[in-house]
């Protein structure tokens, strides 16, 4: 008869586990619990404020019977190519940036006007030059992932040490190697935190470019749930994805910056 | 998977005061603009005394009454803008303040007791009362639904059926505008699939008829149809009301408002529908009012004038011929079949709970 197999080193998974998800459980069992008590406590109806149980069930029932799929499949399309868009063209402007004080010094006032002006007021000019499509929608969220992300890789590209610059000069690097090889990758770190604020403004910039005028997305169904159904829950079923997805979607570019950089 | 990591993440007091902060947040934004009002509130102004005369008399401080008309300015609300000028509302006891503006969310306020009566649409009416919202329709003010298909004479369209295979512009697949096409399609055989839909989320759906961008579009009687026929362009208007009578615009309130208030409510009504029946006889004093309450309006008198003639022609009842305010009960039955059949109406309700005619003239 073998002897008994030793307990594994170091700590068991289940208390990891237990210790990783256990503050998001409270937190999240806290939230849900000042919102049932809110509720409660203003005896509000369930077309001005639902309480949690009956937006999950709602939920459950919207994913059942097909409502919300169809409108997350449009806005994750929009997202997906409008944040692709906006962060590869933020990435080529942001070393402009950084490399050229003439440039930064020309396009510096359009960037930050462009940041400063509401989306919101934007998005029906868009529209309307642009269609309602997909078009319009890309184009919105690019212009919102744009100015984090050229500004975090502007500021990644000039904190790369110069001295490592200067070493990759003297061993005759080329300007493209330059880039590619130390500056870009130096300044990952930077860039991937823009991106992770980048992301999370494309999921905003989709759901306003839908207000703006569209035949599906979740910004649409909002509109439907509030203004034409009058169903409140499904309307906060709708947000909840929409805070899901922004929630997995920043969780991805977490993964990849651990793939990329390491933890930090 | 990893938990969503912050820039900068907080020590757990930090945690439990974002999180203290985002209930307080919640609750000042839920508390401030959305909160029911008590029973108290209910009663604005000193008249509202339980064993004494239903309405104030023009000697007793006035009631007040704040009204949501859901929409910019305009002479489509003539007969707001007769009653306050001319005193009706005032000789009623009541203190009017006409909320004109824009306001998605006029239903859920009436609902909620923060307006007390608004002029919503009667198919707003409908899938709200289903999803528990307590408003009830209590006068007809668009006898016939102002919510129309309309095209250039030119375009060769002349009935519903025509419409198949065209471009028809709408502002979006929402709202009494989509609702009524569905309606006048069916009424032919035809769905949605069959026409070429373009979307004007802009409104910008007359335009486009005018230009030719559409053969024909969305809109409303007394409006889209009138600026093309100014512009010198014969139009065409398709109605549902003969098939599918869906009701039109009309006085809604909630009912714990009707409750508390339904003397004043009463008051109001009687005194809207004095002003509608004075501007239908003479529609040039609906145009002086309402130039009196909205200035702007006076810088083109001839084409309001045309609007509010088409207006008051959208105030009547052709199919039943029945005064301003009435109900019409059975059009009322025949459009929640309709909208039950497009899955608009989730939880069975009935006319009794969409309708009263206790705010009527007797």
């Amino acid at each position: 008869m073998s002897a008994p197999a030793p307990a594994p080193r170091g700590t068991a998974l289940g208390p990891r586990i237990a210790h990783a998800w256990l503050p998001v459980l409270v937190s999240l069992a806290g939230f849900l619990g000042a919102w049932q008590a809110i509720v409660l406590a203003g005896d509000y109806p369930p077309f001005i404020l639902p309480g949690p149980a009956s937006v999950v069930a709602r939920f459950v029932r919207a994913w059942a019977d097909g409502t919300i799929a169809p409108h997350l499949a449009t806005t994750l399309v929009e997202i997906l190519l409008g944040f692709a868009v906006g962060g590869v063209v933020a990435l080529l402007v942001g070393v402009l940036l950084a490399r050229s004080r003439l440039a930064e010094r020309l396009l510096s006032p359009y960037l930050v006007a462009a940041q400063a002006t509401p989306v919101l007021a934007l998005a029906p000019l868009i529209a309307l030059w642009f269609g309602s499509g997909l078009l319009s929608k890309v184009i919105i969220c690019a212009l919102i992932v744009f100015f984090p992300v050229a500004v975090a890789t502007m500021v990644g590209v000039r904190s790369v040490d110069p001295r490592l610059v200067e070493m990759a000069r003297s061993f005759r690097a080329t300007r493209w190697q330059l880039i590619s090889k130390l500056e870009v990758p130096a300044a990952l770190p930077a860039i991937l935190g823009g991106m992770r604020v980048g992301v999370t403004l494309a999921v905003i910039g989709a759901i306003v470019g839908e207000w703006a005028g569209a035949e599906r997305g979740l910004g649409v169904l909002i509109n439907l749930a509030r203004g034409s159904l009058f169903d409140i829950p499904l309307m906060f079923a709708a947000l909840l994805t929409i805070a899901l997805l922004g929630i997995v979607l920043y969780l991805v570019i977490v993964l990849i910056e651990r793939r990329l950089v390491g933890v930090r | 998977m990893p938990t969503p990591r912050l820039p900068a993440p907080g020590s757990r007091p930090r945690e439990i005061a974002a999180l203290l902060v985002t209930v307080g947040l919640l609750a000042a934004c839920t508390s401030g603009a959305s909160a029911p009002p008590a029973s108290s509130d209910l009663n604005v102004g000193p008249t509202i005394i339980p064993s004494g005369p239903p309405v104030a008399t023009p000697s007793a401080s006035p009631l007040k009454l704040v009204v949501g008309l859901g929409y910019i300015p305009s002479v489509q609300f003539a007969q707001f803008y007769l009653a306050d000028r001319a005193g009706y509302y005032r000789d009623a006891g009541l203190e009017v303040e006409l909320q004109n503006k824009i306001d998605p969310d006029l239903v859920t306020l009436l609902g909620q007791g923060a307006i007390d009566i608004g002029s919503a649409d009667g198919t707003s009416v409908i899938p709200a009362v289903s999803q528990g919202i307590p408003i009830v329709y209590a006068a007809t003010i668009y006898g016939t639904n102002p919510s129309i298909v309309f095209a250039k004479a030119s375009s060769g369209i002349r009935t519903a059926a025509d419409l198949k295979g065209r471009k028809v512009g709408i502002p979006g697949k929402y709202g009494s505008s989509w609702i009524m096409l569905q309606a006048l399609l069916a009424s032919v055989g035809l769905t949605p699939d069959d026409v070429e839909l373009v979307l004007y989320p802009d409104f910008g759906q007359g335009v486009a008829v005018q230009e030719g961008a559409v053969d024909a579009a969305t809109g409303f009687a007394n409006n889209e149809p009138v600026q093309l026929e100014l512009s010198g362009e014969r139009a065409v208007v398709l109605h549902v009301d003969e098939t599918t009578p869906l009701p039109g615009p009309g006085l809604v309130t909630g009912r714990q408002t009707l409750a508390a208030k339904a003397d004043a409510l009463r008051a109001f009504v009687a005194a809207t529908l004095r002003a509608m029946d004075e501007i239908a006889a003479d529609p040039q004093r609906g145009l002086d009012a309402s130039v009196a309450a909205v200035p702007d309006l006076g810088q083109d008198p001839a084409r309001q004038l045309a609007i509010l003639k088409a207006t008051i022609e959208t105030w009547k009842n052709a199919r039943t011929g029945a005064p301003f305010g009435a109900i019409d009960r059975t059009g009322w039955q025949a459009s929640l079949e309709f909208m039950t059949s497009l899955g608009l109406v989730p939880n069975p309700v009935t006319v009794d709970q969409l309708v009263t005619e206790e705010l009527l003239p007797r």
